[in-house]
């Protein structure tokens, strides 16, 4: 049975009406066009599928869309609309962290949670913050190096 | 009229009315059951009763310390909450800080972890270690169980269909422990979960042991405490021979399927590391150092 369903999607309130029980990433790639959250393992494995749930990071093919509805939801495509989705992005690029790009989406989504929570972080923290998040064609290096780089350059814009 | 899939109750009360009336199953984090029932991408996954979306109750997310000087979490706590709360002992914000991931740890709830009876599941053993306790709510009203005896075996436990779980009690008795000790060990792989984990608090009147506590998970198709094999070491000195004597009655009660050497011997190293530098009085409270594994608390080598 289809329930109608209420949240924030990037900003916005929208509603569906849909089986409350559909994957979350299932309803933001297809009802609403969010294909930036990729679908790699399909069970928490692999963080391509990562999204902010009231803002905190969680992979959204282990959530039933009926735990959105009230909740704040924000994808790659929200997060690349903000000041500090931007800088992370610029220094991916910058700093040569993608290759494929298919596990970027999510990787953007664990470093902005990593900044928001440690402006300044080592690189054992970073790994540790990406190490849910599996890469198959970096060797993470350039990604860690890139993470550094949008703290540097964000500087104390991490810190509000 | 269409079957009803799904309730998403607004206040715990709401919840309690649908769990008197349905047969439901509760949906927390969902970490484990959307695995479990998953079909494939675009399917919802398939529930043989209708599912009970609890994940956003507020009067399940508080963490607070009561009258009894007992640490209280609402069962929708998440690992990364309890593990960024200082009024929760020890034991069990080392294990929920390093319950898989970051993104992991923002979904998984301590209720779903033990509702979940898994022997792999990693708070169990601090709880068993502290005697915490399950509060379990219904209409009708409350009632609380060890978690030991809560989880009664592998993938069962003792809730009544008009039941949640609400809260998760611990005795901050960890507070009186002279030394503490908790480690992890397994892959690299950060969301691995079938690793071992091993807790284990000690006490000291003099140079006799007043308590002492052991528990390990993903050593058999329970996570294992052993009161008997407390008992070997409680109300004497500790000798060398005495910690080989604990060491070989643990061994008797674990029973590890996959890797057995590797967990016996591991467990039989840590039980000994923290018995031998307990027994030297060191400055330090947490004895975490262990040669040949990882230093507890330190990152791993993630990839
Ligand atoms: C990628 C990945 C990594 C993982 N890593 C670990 C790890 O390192 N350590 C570990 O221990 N586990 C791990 N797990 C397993 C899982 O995340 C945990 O067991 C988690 O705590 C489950 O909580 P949940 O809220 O997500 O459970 P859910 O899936 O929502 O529910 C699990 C069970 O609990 C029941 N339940 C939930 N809440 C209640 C309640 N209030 N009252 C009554 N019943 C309830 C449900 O009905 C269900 O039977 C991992 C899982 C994944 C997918
Ligand atoms: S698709 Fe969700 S974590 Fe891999
Ligand atoms: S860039 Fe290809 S998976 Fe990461």
């Amino acid at each position: 049975m289809n329930v109608k369903l209420e949240f924030t999607l990037n900003g916005k309130n929208v509603t569906v009406s849909t089986d409350p029980l559909r994957r979350l990433i299932d309803v933001l790639r297809e009802d609403f066009g969010c294909t930036g959250v990729k679908e790699g393992c399909s069970e928490g494995e692999c963080g391509a599928c990562s999204i902010l749930l009231n803002g905190k990071m969680v992979t959204s093919c282990l959530i039933p869309v009926g735990a959105a509805d009230g909740q704040d939801i924000v994808t790659i495509e929200g997060l690349s609309e903000t000041e500090k989705g931007k800088l992370i992005i610029q220094a991916f690029a910058d700093g040569g962290a993608v290759q494929c790009g298919f596990c970027i989406p999510g990787m953007v989504v664990a470093a902005y949670s990593i900044l928001c929570e440690n402006p300044d972080p080592t690189e054992d923290e970073i790994r540790l913050g990406i190490s849910g998040n599996i890469c198959r064609c970096t060797g993470y290096d350039l990604i860690v190096d890139s993470i550094r780089l949008a703290a540097e350059r964000g500087g104390s814009i991490w810190k509000k | 009229m269409e079957e009803v899939r799904a309730y998403i109750p607004e206040t715990l009360k709401e919840a309690l009315e649908i769990r008197s009336r349905t047969d439901c199953i509760p949906l927390a984090g969902g970490s484990d059951l959307m695995v479990s029932n998953k079909r494939t991408t675009g399917v919802a996954p398939s529930f043989d009763k209708p599912v009970l979306i609890i994940r956003n109750l507020k009067e399940l997310k508080e963490i607070s310390v009561n009258g009894k000087g007992e640490c209280v979490i609402g069962a929708g706590c998440t690992s990364a909450e309890i593990a960024q709360s200082s009024v929760v002992p020890w034991h069990l914000r080392q294990a929920a800080s390093r319950m898989g991931a970051v993104a992991l740890r923002n979904s998984a709830t301590i209720a779903g972890n033990i509702a979940n009876a898994s022997p792999k599941g990693d708070t169990p053993g601090p709880l068993y270690l502290l005697d915490a306790r399950v509060r379990l709510t219904s209409l009708a009203g409350e009632r609380e169980v060890l978690v030991s005896d809560f989880i009664v075996k592998f993938k069962t436990i003792d809730l009544h269909p008009d039941e949640l779980i609400t809260a998760v009690v611990v005795p901050l008795s960890e507070r009186n422990f002279d030394y503490i000790f908790w480690h992890k060990v397994g892959t690299r792989k950060a969301n691995a979960i079938s690793k071992l984990t091993l807790s284990q608090a000690i006490k000291f009147d003099g140079r006799i042991v007043s308590d002492y506590r052991l528990s390990a998970t993903a050593t058999g198709a329970k996570t294992n405490r052993s009161r008997e094999v407390e008992k070997l070491i409680i109300g004497k000195e500790i000798t060398p021979a005495l910690i080989e004597q604990v060491i070989d009655a643990f061994d008797e009660v674990i029973s590890p399927r996959a890797m057995p050497e590797f967990r016996r011997e591991a467990t039989r190293r840590m039980i000994r590391r923290f018995l031998s530098v307990a027994s030297e009085r060191p400055e330090n409270r947490v004895i975490d150092t262990f040669d040949g594994f990882h230093v507890t608390g330190q990152p791993e080598p993630v990839f």
